[in-house]
């Protein structure tokens, strides 16, 4: 790949996705239940979230956390070749969704006291 | 063959179709398991326009990825200088499309000039500094050309036989039809000479397709029929000879240094780029005061695509320059 893989403690997870942290945030929580290929990520990805990711954008992402080193390929003979999840994209996974839920949280409680509604 | 061969088949081919956005280096990373990924996803949606828009959008930023035009680790690196040659290649289309549409609002300078008595001060800054820029451009073609050509000759293989005929076709028609076209340049009889004539009808008849024209159909049935096939086949010689001399670079094993030396000429040729830039925007910002250099929202579109391309051009020497700096010079 033409850049180096990222550092796991590097702490930039996946803010330097841009536009591509939505389809990233949905792989990654796809893998986090095992090793996936394109298809079954996109079936997978669709009945957790309702997204279906076209082809395209699914191995832009793809493309993308391998060349950080937040997901790496399986070797395999099939050829769908599988991802899994690396030690650095579980990391980069957690804190953003930790953020995502800090963001939730601050959203509900301010409608429950704001609107009535949670 | 069973009788899910058939559909598998169809859908099989639909996706190699599909495929042909990618660039080569994608495509030997990423190329099966993306086809197994189309095939099932055409099984399940056998006609979905998102997809296609979504791969071609795909295939496309993969491809300026590939060229070093945008960032993102999107393409796997060619091996050796093969990804500088693809930057080199994109930096030639860029100045290409530059060229042309530079040399159509240059043209209009130059047969305003012709014509007039005396130019208004942003007209005549305008024609001579667009001129001087022109001509130097010219010029570094021809240096950056030279060497490349020579080197494909000492080291010509099958593999580069297509694109040097068809390279060679091409400018041979373009050169034939633009001096042919070029007896009909308006600027001929005029007292006030800043260029040669002959280069000013060449350089007019070749861009004769950049026009206002094509938006009033009426006017264009005026034309002679030669005139208007030549203004709509001209462009199309123009991008078969560009894609086939991008494709020589790209295919040709050219040394290191050369490829050093054709970057920093690209370079250059960015900065004059820029200096016939704002020559035509001082123009065009101006409106042109008198009626011969009168410029109009053509020439505003010509200026901005101007900009486009020389942003691509300086994005794409860039890249070539990073790019070679680990290939070592």
């Amino acid at each position: 790949m033409p850049k180096g893989k990222s550092d796991p403690g590097d702490g930039k997870g996946l803010a330097g996705f841009g536009r591509y942290a939505g389809p990233a945030t949905l792989i990654l929580s796809s893998l986090a239940d095992g090793a996936k290929h394109g298809y079954a990520l996109t079936k997978d990805v669709e009945s957790f979230s309702g997204v279906r990711l076209s082809p395209g954008t699914l191995y832009e992402a793809l493309a993308r956390l391998e060349s950080q080193g937040l997901i790496e390929a399986l070797d395999t003979d099939d050829r769908r070749r599988p991802y899994q999840l690396t030690a650095a994209g579980a990391g980069a996974l957690k804190a953003h969704l930790d953020a995502q839920r800090r963001v939730a949280e601050v959203g509900l409680r301010r409608l429950a006291g704001n609107w009535g509604t949670a | 063959m069973s009788a899910a061969a058939g559909p598998r088949e169809s859908a099989a081919n639909r996706a190699a179709r599909l495929l042909r956005w990618y660039p080569r280096p994608w495509l030997d990373r990423y190329g099966a398991e993306f086809t197994e990924l189309l095939i099932a996803d055409i099984a399940d949606r056998p006609r979905s326009r998102a997809r296609t828009l979504d791969v071609s959008r795909g295939g496309i930023v993969a491809r300026l990825a590939d060229a070093g035009l945008t960032g993102g680790p999107v393409v796997p690196a060619r091996a050796g200088t093969a990804s500088a040659r693809a930057s080199l290649g994109a930096l030639a289309c860029s100045g290409a499309v530059f060229l042309v549409v530079g040399a159509a609002l240059w043209s209009q300078l130059t047969i305003g000039w012709q014509w007039s008595d005396s130019a208004g001060t942003p007209a005549a800054l305008a024609t001579t500094v667009t001129s001087a820029a022109m001509i130097a451009l010219l010029a570094l073609a021809l240096t950056a050309a030279l060497p490349v050509l020579l080197a494909i000759a000492a080291n010509f293989t099958r593999q580069l036989i297509i694109p040097a005929a068809v390279l060679v076709t091409a400018t041979t028609l373009l050169f034939a039809c633009g001096r042919h076209f070029g007896n009909g340049w308006p600027g001929t009889g005029g007292h006030r000479g800043l260029v040669p004539g002959g280069l000013a009808a060449f350089e007019w008849a070749t861009s004769l397709s950049v026009s206002a024209y094509w938006a009033h159909p009426g006017a264009l049935a005026a034309f002679p029929a030669a005139e208007v096939a030549w203004m709509a086949a001209s462009p199309l010689l123009l991008a078969i000879a560009v894609l086939a001399a991008a494709t020589l670079v790209r295919r040709a094993e050219l040394p290191p240094r050369l490829l050093a030396f054709e970057t920093r000429v690209g370079l250059v040729a960015c900065a004059v780029m820029a200096v016939f830039l704002a020559g035509c925007g001082c123009w065009v910002a101006t409106g042109g005061q008198r009626s011969l250099f009168h410029a109009g929202v053509i020439d505003v579109a010509g200026v901005a695509l101007m900009a486009l391309a020389l942003a691509l051009a300086r994005q794409a020497a860039r890249a070539a320059g990073c790019r070679l700096a680990p290939a070592g010079r």
